[in-house]
């Protein structure tokens, strides 16, 4: 019995991807610096970065340096092996040990698999060379290399073409039009995206791709490429052919599956876990990410992939020995310029009794169909609108009780955030004017009732407007519609001064047209109106303004001219 | 009583709004007065603030427990003292100088807090002093420490709040808690500025915003590493002022890279669409302020929150600048003083740290103290509230100016442990829920009746006038901890003058960050108060702080790396739904004094909850009923209150009232790790109506 170098535990992980990196990083933020020494093996040699975001690197909309993770220092910073570029060839679950493909073999006390997928490219003819080499002008889009190489062969395009319409295909083809070639796309399904969508909403998502200038070619399935030297076309099932000098086949993912396989773990579909996350035939081999398969799911979005590294995490380090996985909730964006499309959960009704709350406007692109079971949101698609997205995906999210009003949840009815103009007789009593004194509309009219017809009185008597002033206005408005014409003149001056705004009571201006605007809103005759226009122009009052308690301000007044306006005005 | 009026300040919240007192037919009354805070303006609160100096029902006499189970009977101060001399002294020689403990308040005068500070570390001579300063601003102040390498609630005056284009506010709902301060922001929207507001409530705060984010309660971090994203994305960065005057971005552009729109919209409930918006509205514009308050930070990650929107400021070069800024909306009377001088578990006076060598040589040299005598750092307030009559926490305690039977987290809990102590002093103005379980009570002076500073969330050090007489039996707190001192044999060391206390205020605080030694009470007067530091008679005071440099060591500001994290207590089946707590306009705190004021008290009347109309539906539950609220840590009894305010996951309770119906009875004292910040702002809780009584 040899005494150890160290007491901390030997942590081997396999795959430096979304869900390897992020476990790492949850280990760490859990102590686990102190309990094991960690080696990550990473077969590309970056650091980590966030694929999801690679599409949006392929369209310009984002700088590829923002999208990194974990740059190669950060792993030296955290006292972590990277062995970027190395790829592992066997795992002995014997003698606890990984052998790499330049022959070194590293024990481990426990082992995290997370090797992730490859695409999966269908058999078809012509993808490879004689030599074995793949055809120049063919792609798969699912690391940042191949967005690089996709990047720079796509310039020189004049027509690329998208196996595969599902979230990927579309926003790799959304992307190549900014590279000016002319884009296709050929979908083995009867519409796009059919995990995500049913097919109403796949055929005004084809709709709107097909504005855009992308081409959708639908239950084509490809049986070649074509071109000697390089690309030069596809041939399909049905015969048929299509020129273009491009392809990328984005036909979804194959676990890689293979090392774990090979060294007698469970794998179906892919590596079989436990709700911790371990291999369900060793106890120290955790798996997480796209190569698990957990309760016979394997997931393939980023948020789950996290879920469960989480979950690992804890368990691992012993910072909860209770965590359990039991399994996300999908839902999805795509991230396509020019095209509003969320989806969560199932797209039709599957059990009886599921509700559907459907709603389409092809003609403007808008479609919104919720699936509804025991009162809660099981599923939803929105297309052309995501407004209501955001508590959709929460509803969904959280298991939110619906309201009785389904459309209440598709639809914006635009009342809570714009509150209507209204007059002051539709105002009610209890409406608070004053935030700060707590004075309601109420107490300033009982206030007036009860003999106070100045502005400062009523303000002195209630305190209304006394705190921050922004009521002020709204105030002086009640006051002079509750006196009905019995204003008194210091009012105006007082508001005139600290508003630089002079007014003039509703019931205050004679000369035979008083009102000039009445409570019932009458309205003004020309001749009343010019008169009110002179008479700004002559106390040089730039604008006028009628305001809501159907008073007229003579904004930008000068204050010493008011007694001049009275005069005029009797 | 004088006959002239006194320009004085408001007794209540952190804007310290100008009044005059004008004696009237024997009495006080509230007047205008134009002060640079509030320009004239005070709120219902200010208005009636003098009704309480004669109230009925204030204390006049100290009151004594003569064995636990015993009632309360008035006695003259000589018994009252002695008995708290010798009942502290016995329990110290039992149990060491640790088993008492001070919990003082933020609405006390900075020279109460600092003789309170020094009090329990001389007098006492125990390291066990906090306050519910900690349950209000802690978590701002420990991100503008780590951050800026200093705490003040403003870096600027509020007079620069109209020059902003753009201001981001989380978690405050101004309006109705300092609603003489929207005048800024008033002005500033007329001059075409933007506002932001991030709330789960559409409070009136966020109705008169620009663009409302209605996040859900606890994910305030994600939406800021959200937007800090966006504007990454869309390239609205201040490169050059990251490079200049910040360190640290690139761990903070590795952890938002993982925060895209969609993945922070699922967590936070906020729509893509209005993140961009605010994100470009904040990049785009030449000046931005970002402020928070406690609806970001009252988190268990408040530290970590309010470091994610100093990241975003820092980012787009919004700090350090003319109009630009973070700040800290601070809410207690003198929250900010409070904890600069003493009050806090592990700071001494002038923001000086207990646990530094030479800051502890300052202080004990001022005190004329051995430097060992000085104990070090105690526990924060929810610890040492959670340990009280536990072996190893404190056995007496002494309570200035808090109602933490009222206020502190888990409330039923921290009330058991306050009858589990040997001894509880408690000194306030009326019999507040904390009194009436104390042995000793004793009647303190109110804000008019006493002389002193405040320093209000500008910074800006205030002078606090005397305008009449204390009644008559009352005593204020600094005559209270001057009598115990003698008592204690300490009393050479202390003196109840404020002006006094000042001066040694003064020296204790220089060369420390929140340095007053040339602030006097002239400056004071003569210019509308002296923003600090001001580190000698002759300096101007300093009302914008970073313009050139940050306080840290190499001037530079830092960015720190942080990421979500879940609140302490989501929601489950069991408790499905989220509970915040906050304030209302009419009430303060507690509400031991403005629950006894009539027009207050008629404004809100009693505790309720706030549910949205859709989610009342489920339960069948009308305006008015009565509702039942269940959390891990109790049940609470309220009115409800229908309301499209409110998200339809969310719950929100005021907390100003004793009773069944005391918020607190349900929130999670989970803590955050740095500030010790309990989480009253986001737990879990279950709904129920309750039948209607015959």
């Amino acid at each position: 019995m040899t005494s150890k170098q160290t007491s901390k535990q030997r942590l081997v992980v396999i795959g430096n991807g979304m869900a390897g990196a992020r476990a790492v990083e949850d280990i760490l933020t859990r102590g686990g610096s102190e309990q094991f020494e960690i080696t990550v093996f990473g077969e590309e040699p970056h650091g980590s970065y966030n694929r999801i975001l690679l599409s949006s690197v392929l369209s310009g909309a984002q700088d590829m340096q923002d999208i990194y993770l974990n740059p190669i220092e950060w792993y030296q910073e955290n006292n972590i092996t990277l062995r970027a570029g190395v790829r592992v060839t066997a795992i002995d679950r014997a003698t606890k040990q990984v052998s790499t493909a330049n022959g070194d073999v590293v024990p481990y006390d426990k082992l995290l698999i997370a090797t992730g997928s490859r695409p999966f490219v269908p058999p078809m003819e012509g993808l490879d060379m004689a030599d074995g080499k793949r055809k120049p002008g063919v792609f798969v889009f699912r690391t940042l290399d191949d967005c690089t190489r996709i990047a720079s062969y796509a310039t020189k395009c004049k027509r690329a073409v998208v196996i595969g319409g599902g979230l990927l295909g579309l926003e790799a083809a959304r992307g190549l039009l900014n590279y000016g070639a002319q884009v296709h796309v050929v979908h083995l399904a009867t519409h796009l995206m059919e995990q995500q969508l049913d097919a109403d909403a796949g055929a005004i998502l084809k709709g709107t791709m097909e504005k855009m200038g992308v081409q959708l070619h639908l239950q084509k399935i490809t049986t070649a490429i074509l071109g000697e030297d390089m690309v030069t076309g596809l041939s399909f099932k049905d015969g048929s052919t299509l020129d273009c000098d491009m392809v990328v086949i984005s036909c979804g993912i194959k676990p890689n599956n293979e090392l774990a396989a090979e060294c007698g773990l469970k794998v179906e579909r892919a590596i079989v876990v436990d709700d911790q996350m371990r291999s369900v035939d060793d106890p120290d081999v955790y798996v997480v990410g796209e190569c698990a398969q957990h309760r016979g799911r394997v997931y393939g979005l980023v948020t789950p992939l996290w879920d469960q590294a989480q979950v690992l995490a804890n368990h691992l380090t012993g910072f909860d020995p209770e965590a359990a996985y039991t399994g996300s909730k999908l839902a999805t964006k795509l991230k396509v310029m020019g095209v509003e499309l969320a989806s969560m959960g199932i797209t039709g009704p599957a059990n009886e009794g599921d509700e559907v709350v459907q709603i389409a406007e092809p003609q403007r692109g808008t479609y919104k169909k919720m699936v509804i079971r025991d009162n809660k949101l099981v599923g939803a698609i929105l297309l052309g609108d995501l407004s209501k997205a955001a508590p959709l995906m929460q509803a969904f999210d959280k298991n939110t009780l619906l309201p009785e009003d389904r459309l209440s949840l598709l639809l914006d009815f635009d009342t809570s955030t714009k509150t209507k103009q209204m007059t002051m007789l539709e105002m009610p009593d209890e409406a608070r004017v004053c935030n700060c004194n707590n004075v309601t509309k109420g107490e300033i009219r009982r206030c007036v009732l009860g003999g106070q017809h100045s502005l400062k009185g009523v303000m002195a008597a209630t305190r209304a407007g006394t705190g921050c002033g922004s009521c002020k206005m709204l105030v002086q408005d009640i006051v002079e519609w509750a006196s009905e014409g019995h204003l008194d003149a210091d009012a105006a001056e007082d508001a005139g001064a600290s508003n630089t705004a002079l007014t003039t009571g509703a019931g205050r201006i004679p000369l035979g047209m008083a009102p000039i605007a009445t409570q019932d809103m009458r309205g003004l005759t020309p001749t009343e109106l010019r008169k009110i226009a002179d008479l700004a122009e002559r106390c040089n009052a730039p604008t006028v303004r009628i305001t809501d308690g159907y008073n007229v301000d003579l904004l930008g007044a000068k204050k010493d001219g008011l007694l001049a306006i009275w005069d005029q005005l009797s | 009583m004088n006959t002239a009026a006194t320009a004085t300040h408001c007794p209540y919240c952190a804007l310290q709004c100008g009044m005059n007192l004008v004696p009237q037919d024997g009495l006080l009354t509230v007047a205008s007065r134009d002060f640079p805070t509030n320009k004239g303006g005070l709120c219902q609160k200010g208005w009636n603030a003098t009704e309480l100096l004669a109230h009925p029902e204030r204390l006049t006499t100290p009151l004594i427990r003569d064995h636990k189970g015993a009632d309360l009977r008035p006695v003259s101060w000589e018994v009252a003292l002695d008995r708290i001399a010798q009942e502290f002294q016995e329990c110290q020689e039992r149990y060491g100088h640790d088993a008492v403990g001070v919990f003082g308040g933020g609405g006390l005068t900075n020279e109460k807090a600092y003789l309170l500070g020094k009090f329990a570390r001389v007098a006492l001579r125990t390291p066990h002093i906090d306050y519910n300063g900690r349950f209000c601003m802690s978590s701002a102040a420990a991100a503008g420490n780590k951050a800026f390498g200093l705490d003040r609630g403003l870096p600027f005056p509020l007079e620069d709040i109209p020059g902003a284009e753009v201001i981001l506010l989380i978690g405050s709902n101004v309006a109705e808690t300092m609603p003489p301060i929207m005048q800024y922001f008033d002005e500033q929207k007329r001059r075409g500025g933007k506002l932001i507001v991030v709330d789960p409530r559409t409070t009136p705060t966020a109705k008169a915003a620009t663009l409302h984010l209605q996040n859900t309660p606890g994910t305030d971090l994600a939406l800021a590493n959200g937007l800090l994203h966006i504007a990454a994305r869309d390239r609205l960065l201040d490169k050059d002022f990251i490079q200049q005057r910040t360190g640290g971005y690139e761990e903070v552009r590795r952890v938002i890279a993982s925060y895209w729109p969609d993945r922070v919209e699922r967590m936070t409930g906020v729509p893509v669409q209005q993140m961009v918006e605010a994100a470009h509205l904040l990049g785009k514009a030449s000046t931005a302020m970002v402020l928070t308050a406690r609806g970001a930070e009252q988190q268990s990650k408040g530290t970590a929150t309010v470091l994610a929107f100093i990241n975003l400021a820092l980012a787009l070069g919004k700090v350090g600048k003319p109009h630009c800024g973070y700040g800290c909306i601070t809410g207690q009377g003198n929250g900010q003083g409070g904890r600069e001088h003493g009050q806090k578990a592990d700071q001494l006076p002038g923001y000086r740290k207990i646990d530094n060598p030479e800051h502890r040589a300052h202080i004990a040299a001022v005190w004329g103290i051995d430097a060992a005598d000085l104990p070090g750092s105690g526990r924060s307030a929810y610890e040492l509230l959670d340990t009280m009559g536990e072996a190893g926490g404190v056995r007496a305690l002494l309570v200035m100016a808090s109602n933490i039977v009222v206020s502190a987290p888990r409330a039923s809990h921290v009330q058991e442990r306050l009858d589990a102590l040997d001894f509880l002093v408690v000194s306030d103005l009326f019999l507040s829920e904390t009194a009436q379980r104390a042995d000793v009570v004793l009647p303190s002076t109110q804000w008019a009746e006493e002389e002193g500073t405040m320093t209000n969330l500008e910074g800006r050090v205030l002078l606090r006038q005397r305008a009449t007489t204390p009644a008559p039996g009352v005593w204020s707190d600094a005559q209270i901890l001057t009598a115990l001192a003698a008592r204690l044999g300490y009393g050479k060391f202390f003196t109840a003058e404020p002006v006094a206390i000042f001066e040694e205020l003064r020296r204790a605080s220089a060369g420390g960050l929140a340095d007053y030694s040339g602030i006097t009470y002239e400056r004071i007067k003569e210019k509308d108060g002296v923003f600090w530091p001001c580190p000698s008679p002759e300096h101007p005071g300093t009302p914008r702080l970073f313009l050139d440099r940050f306080a840290t060591e190499d001037g530079r500001a830092r960015f720190h790396p942080v990421r979500h994290q879940a609140a302490g207590e989501e929601p489950d089946d069991e408790y499905p739904l989220y509970l915040t707590t906050g304030r209302v306009m009419s009430h303060y705190q507690s509400g031991a004094q403005t629950r006894r004021v009539k027009a207050l008290r008629e404004a809100v009347r009693e505790p309720f909850v706030e549910i949205h109309p859709t989610l009342a539906s489920h339960f069948e539950i009308n305006e008015g009923d009565s509702v039942q609220l269940t959390t891990r840590r109790g049940t609470a009894e309220v009115k409800a209150r229908l309301t499209a305010a409110i998200r339809q996951d969310t719950l929100f309770v005021p907390f100003h009232w004793g009773g069944r119906g005391r918020a607190n009875l349900l929130t999670n004292p989970a803590l955050d790790p740095t500030s010790k910040m309990p989480e009253f702002k986001v737990c879990a809780v279950r709904l129920e109506k309750l039948a209607r009584h015959q």
